[in-house]
Order: C-alpha cells, then sequence, then structure tokens
C-alpha cells in the first residue's frame, strides 16, 4: 500500500509538472523592452564615444552594426523587404541580396542612431502578440517628439527586431514598394546595381563628411581667435 | 476681393472634377481600409498593390516631384535654415501653434461632418483653451498639461468618410504630395482660411501668400533635414516619398484609441 501510494505520488508530481511546464514557459518570456533598453543605451554609448565622429570611413558604422546585430535580424528584414519575390531567389541570390541590403541598412541606421545622441529615448509603451511584439519608444527633443517603434521577433529568447517604424512609417515596407517596382522594371540583377551603387554614394558622402569633421578639428585651434562673432 | 471670387470657382470646380472623377472610376482607387497592424504578417504580406494607390499620373508627377525638389533644394531649404539660425526654435514652435489654431475651427466643422462627436469636443476644448490660456494659440497648455491633444480631421478625410475615392495620386507644385481629392479639400479649406484674412483687413492676395509661404517656412525650420534623409536612403526617392505619405496619412486617419 505504502508503495502504490509512493508511486501515486510520483505520477501525482509528473501532471503537475506537465501541467506547469507551459505556464512557465511562458514566464519565462523574456520582457522586450527589458531587453531593448540596455541595448539602445549601448548603442548610443558607443556613438558618443569620441573617435566616432572622426573616424575614417565607415570602421565605427562597422562596430555599431556588430552591435546593433544583438538585436537586430537583417535577414528577416531583408526577406520580409523583398516580399513575395522572396521565394523566387535562389540561395546565391538571397545571400547577396542579404549582404548587400544590411549594408545599406547599416548606413541607414546609423544615420539615425547619430540623431540619438542629443535626444532622449523614452519607453512608451509594448504590445506582445504571441512571439512578436511591439516596443514603442519617444525621441525627446527641445523641439519635437518622434514616435519610433521597434517591431520585434522572439527568436531563442532574445527579441529580434525586423522593422523599425519612424512616425507611423514602416521602413521596411517603403523599401519593399521601391523594391517592387524595381524588379518589375529591372530584375533582380537591376536591383542589385542599384544597391551597389547606392552603398557607393552613401560611402563617399560618408568619407566626405568624415575629413570635413578631421580638418575642422585639426584648424578649430586657431580658428578660435579668428572666429567673427557667429553667436549674433 | 476679386480673387476669392476667383479662387472659390476654381476649388468648386476642383471639387466637382473630383468628386465625377471618383464615382466614374471607383476601381482606381480602391481604399483598403484594413487597419494597420504591425505585428499582423498580413501586414507585410499584403504588398502594396500600385493600382490600390492609383498613380496614372506617374510621368507627370515625377516632374512635378523634380520640380518640387528643385525648389526645396534651392529655395525653401536655404531660406528656412537660415531663419533657424536668426529665430531661436521656442519661438518657431510658438509660431507653428498659432497657425495650427487657427485651424481648429475647420477642425471642428470637419469632426462633426465625420461624425467624430468626442473629437468635435475636444477640438473646441483646445481652441477655447489655447486662445486663452495660450494667449491667441502661441502655446499648447491643453495638448501639453490637460491631456487634450491635437486631433487630426480635414476636408480631404471628410470626403473620404463620405464616400468619395482619393481619384489619383498627385504631387502638387510648391505642395507635395496629395491626391485629387485630399487637394481638392485642401484648396476649399485654404479658401476657408481667408475669412481670418478679411477679419485682418488683408486684402491683396500678395499679403495672403506671404503669410502662406510665411508659415511654410516655419514649419519646414522645424523639420530640417527630414526630406534629406529620406532622400539620401531610397533608391527611389519618388517611391519612397509616396509610400511614406500613404502609410504616414492612414495613421494620422486611424481614430481608433491605441
Amino acid at each position: 500500500m505504502k508503495r502504490f501510494f509512493t508511486y501515486y505520488r510520483h505520477a501525482l508530481l509528473m501532471v503537475l509538472v506537465a501541467l506547469l511546464m507551459p505556464v512557465s514557459a511562458s514566464y519565462a518570456m523574456p520582457d522586450p523592452t527589458e531587453q531593448m533598453k540596455p541595448f539602445l543605451e549601448k548603442l548610443v554609448a558607443e556613438l558618443k564615444k569620441e573617435d566616432f565622429k572622426s573616424g575614417k570611413s565607415c570602421d565605427q558604422c562597422k562596430r555599431i552594426v556588430a552591435l546593433a546585430s544583438e538585436h537586430f535580424d537583417y535577414y528577416e528584414m531583408s526577406k520580409r523587404v523583398m516580399g513575395k519575390s522572396w521565394r523566387r531567389l535562389t540561395t546565391e541570390q538571397k545571400d547577396q541580396f542579404v549582404n548587400l541590403f544590411t549594408k545599406l541598412l547599416q548606413y541607414a541606421y546609423v544615420g539615425k542612431v547619430e540623431d540619438y545622441v542629443d535626444k532622449k529615448i523614452t519607453f512608451k509603451s509594448q504590445r506582445i502578440k504571441g512571439k512578436r511584439a511591439e516596443v514603442k519608444t519617444l525621441l525627446v527633443d527641445a523641439n519635437k517628439t518622434i514616435p519610433v517603434s521597434y517591431i520585434m521577433l522572439l527568436k531563442d529568447d532574445k527579441w529580434m527586431a525586423y522593422d523599425i517604424v519612424v512616425e507611423n512609417v514602416s521602413l521596411v515596407r517603403n523599401y519593399m514598394e521601391q523594391i517592387r517596382s524595381i524588379m518589375r522594371n529591372e530584375k533582380f540583377e537591376g536591383l542589385i546595381t542599384q544597391l551597389k551603387k547606392k552603398i557607393r554614394t552613401l560611402e563617399e558622402e560618408r568619407n566626405k563628411e568624415q575629413s570635413q569633421v578631421v580638418n575642422k578639428q585639426e584648424t578649430s585651434s586657431t580658428a578660435i581667435n579668428v572666429q567673427p562673432s557667429a553667436t549674433l | 476681393m476679386k480673387y476669392r471670387q476667383f479662387f472659390c470657382s476654381v476649388a468648386l470646380a476642383a471639387v466637382l472634377v473630383t468628386t465625377g472623377l471618383s464615382y466614374a472610376a471607383p476601381a482606381i482607387a480602391a481604399q483598403d481600409d484594413s487597419t494597420v497592424d504591425f505585428l499582423d504578417d498580413a501586414f507585410y504580406d499584403n504588398e502594396p498593390d500600385v493600382a490600390d494607390i492609383g498613380d496614372p499620373l506617374e510621368p507627370f508627377n515625377r516632374a512635378m516631384f523634380q520640380f518640387n525638389d528643385v525648389a526645396y533644394t534651392w529655395v525653401f531649404n536655404p531660406v528656412a535654415t537660415g531663419y533657424s539660425y536668426v529665430v531661436p526654435a521656442d519661438i518657431r514652435g510658438a509660431v507653428d501653434n498659432f497657425f495650427n489654431n487657427l485651424r481648429e475651427p475647420l477642425r471642428f466643422v470637419n469632426t462633426l461632418l465625420q461624425g467624430r462627436f468626442a473629437d468635435s469636443g475636444t477640438v473646441l476644448t483646445r481652441f477655447v483653451i489655447n486662445t486663452i490660456g495660450g494667449v491667441g494659440g502661441l502655446g499648447d497648455p491643453a495638448g501639453r498639461g490637460l491631456g487634450y491633444g491635437p486631433v487630426y480631421a480635414t476636408l480631404g478625410e471628410t470626403l473620404a468618410v463620405w464616400g468619395v475615392n482619393d481619384g489619383l495620386y498627385l504631387v502638387v507644385p510648391f505642395f507635395g504630395p496629395s491626391t485629387l481629392r485630399d487637394f481638392s479639400g485642401d484648396v476649399v479649406e485654404s479658401i476657408a482660411m481667408t475669412t481670418y484674412y478679411r477679419m485682418a483687413d488683408l486684402d491683396s492676395w500678395e499679403e495672403a501668400a506671404a503669410i502662406y509661404l510665411f508659415k511654410q517656412q516655419n514649419r519646414l525650420s522645424l523639420h530640417l533635414g527630414e526630406y534629406e534623409d529620406m532622400k539620401k536612403l531610397s533608391f527611389d526617392p519618388y517611391v519612397a516619398l509616396r509610400n511614406g505619405y500613404f502609410q504616414h496619412r492612414k495613421q494620422l486617419r486611424n481614430h481608433e484609441v491605441e
């Protein structure tokens, strides 16, 4: 009888554990805002480092992008941006596109994030739906408030953003329409050519900006004395 | 006074043409009424169809886009940038508030026409509080402290509620992206706004145009660099702007509470 009882107790325990499993699993779902907050703070801190602006080409961009890949899913973004055409691409084409589009996003996001430096990020609210979440933030400075939302997917306990919605305009959706019209007229090859061209011009612009910053820093020590009253 | 009559007849003609066109060709702009949910995969799967938006005038629109781009780059942007150096940001913000406040009566009428009565109350409250407490609308105490945030309501939206279709996508010189319906609405609204000019004893169209330009320049000075960012990062700025316009508008007209 006693033996039967212990057996029974074990069974009961098993059932209890089984019942609790899904509950604890959903309990373990990490909070998207809790993950985003330190992540964005880290990004902004990196941008505030002195050498960021003066650095040559986009070495710093690469650092930022490496940091950002912790919570940005470039593959998922590329896939969504391609829309229905994605399924028709070969694996090589997919890789090629993801590579180039990630590069474009580097400039897109690094350019955006640079504005964050003199702004404050406040977390407004979040919404979870299954494995998706939207974290709503506000970019606040003295003159205006810009709503920025991160749309994320849960992958192995990590919330990975696959879209950024700035002032209600979804980045993915916006690129999607552009890509669609290019794909219709110029096919995949045309799209790749255009992507490369865009990245090249962005690189050139960035280098130009950077060399300007460097020049300014070099001449600033002498410029102070002769500076006209620009504060007028 | 003559220019008013002229504008009125132009606007009336425009509205008639719009409504006529939109009813005649309902297929052009099949409005998709689904609300946006970013967490829904349908939002990404459902590709925006150019036919949905209706851009049959694309060559013309592209030319106008180029025209606006040149006007922006060489005239409006330099002027607004210079202005932003001279005038501090909070004053520019107050000027923007002032013009915004002047428009509240129009918003009130539109919310009524759209059957959004709770919003009508908000608009009226905003107008009264901001005109008195915000010194003629220079401040926005109603939105900042009292929770009566700005309400979006235009004649274009009213026409949409009444079943008038967009007609077609239109890039208007000096004005930017719009649709036939919305632009007609804007023209009628700006004529309604001339009531203020009469109240202020302004009679020449030059003065009215100067005030309008000032208002637009002031607004632009608060949004410097946004257009450049958009242009820099897109392959086809024309398509990017068109898509951004429709996405933004859709959200503005989504009045469901968050």
